[in-house]
């Protein structure tokens, strides 16, 4: 197996051109899941790797609970034994481990807390808040005791908006709860700790799934004008802080991008872009890299259960 | 809003919710007694005072000493109280962008002349 166990650790790399371009040449909802697949499946593969690469470097340990036969000098011969990245792999799979184990956690206590906030109210699908500072969410349901998603907006944001850019703003929320979207959110977040290499993904599908929710917003009002005057009224008397970006980059923030996006001609919807496009070729590439990273994954675990095997004394 | 039926076992911000909406109920301020015959003496007199320090505790009452006791008058409504623990919520909790998604993020200065160009253009070429 070789190498083979070290290419899904760095063949999420091969992700980056379509997360960079599917946010412009493909449909949002479209973009979105390619994106979120390509994540899942880049991630797991990576983290699979990262697990037998330890295995590997665990056995080396003296003291170590694992059999003396996976230690023996046949065994670390045909396996991609290599001390300093064998040791390595240990503290690299328990930070993964750790930081998936803690989003997880505080994607649920987020949920959790934001539900127990909204108990005393009706349990109508909108939570309107009085509060001066104006905001709108589209709060997942879900979790313990199967709650419905809501969407919570405060009055400071409704004051501001007409009645056509009100119900634009609601469409867009309840689209982001009708398609599931804090999954596909959870999942690239996930992804993105798992392997660092996967944070472009995550970027590009918080972009996406913004997006893909204005589409809906606009199928429902239509009208993609009210839904861009929604957008940027809200942004303009929104006080929050900006999504961080590297300095010097100065590329358009999300909500410019958003607006222009909507003022722009629909978005032509295709399961999969054609190819010989700069998107078409980022999207097979990235397919590639995949498929590329899902065999050498199985590959490297099949072979590695193989000699194991062969090596544990029953 | 008593709610005679009764439940297995309340939330915490149901609770809240109750005993405040009792206590919207009175003419002026009332006693922790009041409140606790107002729920139909469903919760227990140490319940009601516990969640009437806690709603002190979020701004949510006001008290005033009458007495030996307090009297405790509702400085806002349950969506008041909803809105303030939502914003505890956002405010505490930095890292919820997979849990909530926001309408719209903030902008840098860059971005809002942009975004104002971008909203005269569109009001510029009519309503559609």
């Amino acid at each position: 197996m070789g190498v083979f166990v070290f290419l899904p650790l760095v063949l999420p790399l091969t992700a980056w051109p379509v997360a960079r371009l599917a946010e412009q040449h493909l449909h949002p909802r479209t973009a979105t899941r390619l994106l979120t697949v390509l994540a899942a499946v880049l991630a797991l593969c990576s983290t699979v790797c990262l697990g037998l690469v330890m295995v590997v470097g665990t056995a080396q340990l003296p003291g170590n609970p694992l059999p003396d036969g996976w230690s023996d000098p046949e065994v670390r011969a045909a396996v991609p034994y290599d001390e300093v990245v064998g040791k390595a792999a240990i503290p690299a799979l328990c930070a993964v481990v750790v930081a998936c184990a803690r989003a997880l956690w505080r994607h649920a206590r987020v949920r959790r807390r934001a539900h127990r906030a909204l108990a005393g109210l009706p349990g109508t699908e909108v939570a309107v808040l009085p509060d001066a500072v104006p905001y709108a969410y589209a709060l997942p349901g879900g979790g313990r005791g199967g709650r419905r998603g809501r969407v919570v907006v405060t009055t400071a944001l409704l004051d501001r908006l007409g009645p056509a850019e009100r119900r634009a703003l609601f469409a867009h929320e309840r689209a982001h709860l009708a398609a599931r979207h804090d999954r596909f959110l959870l999942a690239v977040q996930l992804a993105a700790r798992a392997n660092p290499f996967l944070r472009p993904l995550r970027t590009a599908v918080a972009y996406t799934a913004e997006r893909w929710a204005d589409e809906e917003a606009a199928r429902a009002v239509g009208s993609r004008r009210t839904v861009a005057r929604a957008i940027g009224t809200a942004a303009l008397v929104s006080r929050g802080t900006p999504v961080p970006t590297l300095a010097g980059l100065a590329a358009p923030g999300p909500v410019p991008r958003r607006v222009a996006a909507l003022l722009g001609p629909a978005p032509a919807v295709r399961t999969w872009p054609p190819a010989f496009t700069s998107v078409g070729l980022a999207a097979w590439g990235a397919a590639a890299g995949t498929a590329v990273s899902a065999m050498s994954s199985a590959n490297s675990a099949v072979t590695m259960v193989l000699i194991l095997r062969a090596a544990t004394p029953l | 809003m008593a709610d005679p039926r009764q439940r297995p076992r309340r939330g915490q911000g149901e609770l809240e919710a109750l005993v405040l909406s009792a206590l919207r109920e009175a003419d002026g301020p009332a006693t922790a007694g009041w409140v606790q015959e107002r729920l139909g003496g469903d919760l227990a007199y140490t319940t009601v005072i516990t969640i009437l320090t806690r709603l002190l505790g979020k701004g949510a009452v006001t008290r005033e000493r009458v007495g030996r006791s307090f009297a405790w008058t509702p400085a806002s409504d349950q969506a008041g109280l909803a809105a303030r623990k939502m914003r505890k919520v956002l405010d505490s909790e930095s890292d919820r962008e997979a849990v909530l998604a926001s309408f719209v993020t903030g902008l840098d200065p860059d971005d809002e002349r942009l975004l104002r160009d971008l909203l005269d253009q569109a009001h510029g070429e009519g309503e559609d």
